[in-house]
């Protein structure tokens, strides 16, 4: 695998290992911009062991990552991140205004004021996942769709091109599936990445371009179709599952 | 009347003493917010007993002097903040069940030595403080701490608001939770020894809690909560401390009761108190009810 590469985010021989056991073994792949990127795979594939190797949260054992001819890791100024679970307090007393503008935090660090361009960027995120009008609302007054758009928003304010969103549709009904999707592929256009660990294989073929297949190791990346295929899914999943008409989902 | 009412400030002891109460409410206070959404507040008082052993081991060193006490009591607080917080995180213990394993060790541990070291009074005396025994030393010694965790508070504002809400998210933004997450535990620890000669350890808790339950349940904001958790800590105890001087009371208990007022008016008429959730219940009910007369 070529090192750096413009408009690609590169996962060049990226092994990592938990206690020395490798949790994700020598995967390699160029991940295109402009579009919405599944990482698939079944429990305990490595999907978010490779979103935190990615995010520098894990030491890589073997490899590299490259986003535009930079080494990634390390650098949380180009990597918005939503994680699995809620981790958030249930009822802590915050504005979504407030919420949104920690994205920030990455860029202005712990102690600089924000700046004109920092409060755009706030208002810019708020409006890209339509939350603008619940600026002033308290964040645990919110339904579930609401919250999951607001920490979208927060992802977004830092800036970054590049976003890693852990199963963010996990509790969404349809209506919001679609719409965070729609967002979501509306700011890709610009030419950013972001990178969904997904389990709807449905929701994969209809709104991701590209998919990662991982069990542990690399089953296959590439053009969805492609890479979604009754043979791969076997490799990943295993037979049943195929038989059992998942594969079509 | 006016002379009755203003008499205590005449002494300066109980002016000492009401600006000890002052700022400690105000530190508790603060600190109080961060425990009680981080779901913490019984370390407080857990880290009261952790302290016990400090103090005993220092009285049989050191003797009897306040100095060496605190310096006692401070060692131990902050061994026991920095072994329960790595107990928590290089082991699957919950947080709630690594501050119970080491606390009521060191209680245990605390109250043999107490035994043969101090005399009942000295020990009563550390239980429960005195608040009015206080010397200028006191009040300077607690200035300084009250105004390191307001500084503190100032200078990592955006650290320990991510830590609170989601520690994870801290990680992204590459903050430290486990560094943050000591400080915040080393403040406690901070403040109840400072507390140790005018709250004592068996009450601290109290000073930690109300008046940040009582901020809790008036409040949309971060911000705010920390401010009037703040406010209320230093007024609620500055009152509470006048009130035992004119009703003749125990001075701890006195403060104490005067914040559980505040916080417990606040139960029932803050934003999110009893009342406004009856509001909402009723109103919920009467829209329901003309809809489905409307149907």
């Amino acid at each position: 695998m070529s090192g750096a590469h413009h408009d690609h985010l590169v996962l060049d021989d990226v092994t990592i290992c938990y206690r020395r056991r490798p949790a994700v073994h020598h995967v390699s792949c160029a991940l295109p911009c402009g579009s919405l990127v599944a990482l698939v795979g079944p429990n305990g594939a490595g999907k978010s062991t490779l979103l935190a190797g990615i995010l520098g949260w894990l030491p890589l054992t073997t490899g590299r990552i490259v986003w535009n001819g930079h080494e990634l890791r390390g650098r949380p100024q180009f990597v918005g991140w939503l994680g699995q679970r809620r981790q958030q307090h249930g009822s802590f007393p915050i504005d979504v205004a407030s919420v949104v503008a920690m994205g920030r935090y990455g860029q202005v660090g712990w102690w600089r004021g924000f700046t004109a361009d920092d409060r755009t960027a706030v208002t810019q995120a708020m409006a890209t996942m339509g939350i603008a009008h619940l600026a002033d609302r308290a964040f645990h007054e919110l339904s579930g769709g609401e919250q999951q758009r607001v920490l979208l928003a927060r992802a977004l304010a830092g800036g970054a091109e590049v976003l890693l969103l852990d199963e963010p549709l996990t509790g969404l009904d349809a209506v919001a599936v679609r719409d965070v999707l729609e967002r979501l592929q509306a700011w890709v256009r610009g030419g950013r990445l972001v990178l969904l660990v997904l389990h709807d294989l449905a929701i994969v073929r209809a709104w991701c371009p590209y998919t990662v297949l991982l069990r542990r190791e690399l089953i296959a990346a590439g053009p969805t179709a492609t890479v979604l295929t009754e043979a791969q899914l076997a490799r990943c999943y295993g037979r049943r599952f195929v038989e059992g008409g998942a594969a079509h989902g | 009347m006016a002379e009755e009412l203003f008499a205590p400030l005449t002494h300066p002891f109980v002016l000492r003493g009401l600006l000890i109460a002052w700022l400690l409410g105000v530190a508790c206070g603060v600190i109080g917010c961060f425990l009680l959404l981080r779901r913490l507040v019984l370390i407080a008082d857990s880290f009261g007993h952790a302290l016990l052993p400090g103090i005993g081991l220092a009285y049989l060193w050191l003797g009897p002097g306040h100095s060496g006490l605190y310096l006692g009591a401070a060692i131990a607080g902050l061994l026991t903040a920095l072994i329960s917080g790595l107990l928590q995180h290089v082991t699957r213990l919950p947080e709630d069940a690594a501050f119970a394993a080491l606390f009521v060790l060191c209680f245990a541990v605390g109250l043999i030595i107490l035994q043969q070291a101090m005399t009942p009074t000295d020990l009563l005396h550390y239980l429960f403080g005195d608040i009015l025994a206080s010397t200028m030393d006191d009040v300077w010694r607690t200035w300084a701490v009250a105004s390191a965790v307001v500084l503190a508070l100032c200078l990592w504002y955006r650290p320990l608001l991510l830590e609170a809400f989601d520690a994870t998210f801290l990680r992204a933004c590459g903050g430290r939770p486990l560094l943050v997450h000591l400080g915040v535990l080393f403040a406690v620890v901070a403040t109840i020894v400072t507390a140790l000669q005018a709250v004592g350890l068996v009450l601290a808790l109290g000073w930690f809690v109300l008046p940040a339950a009582a901020a809790y349940l008036c409040c949309d904001r971060w911000s705010s909560m920390l401010l009037m958790a703040g406010l209320i800590g230093g007024m609620a105890a500055s009152a509470g401390l006048l009130a035992s001087w004119w009703l003749d009371w125990p001075s701890g208990p006195c403060m104490v009761a005067a914040l559980g007022a505040v916080c417990l008016s606040c139960m029932v008429g803050g934003r999110h108190g009893l009342r406004a959730r009856w509001r909402s219940a009723r109103h919920d009910a009467d829209e329901s009810g003309t809809r489905c007369e409307r149907t």
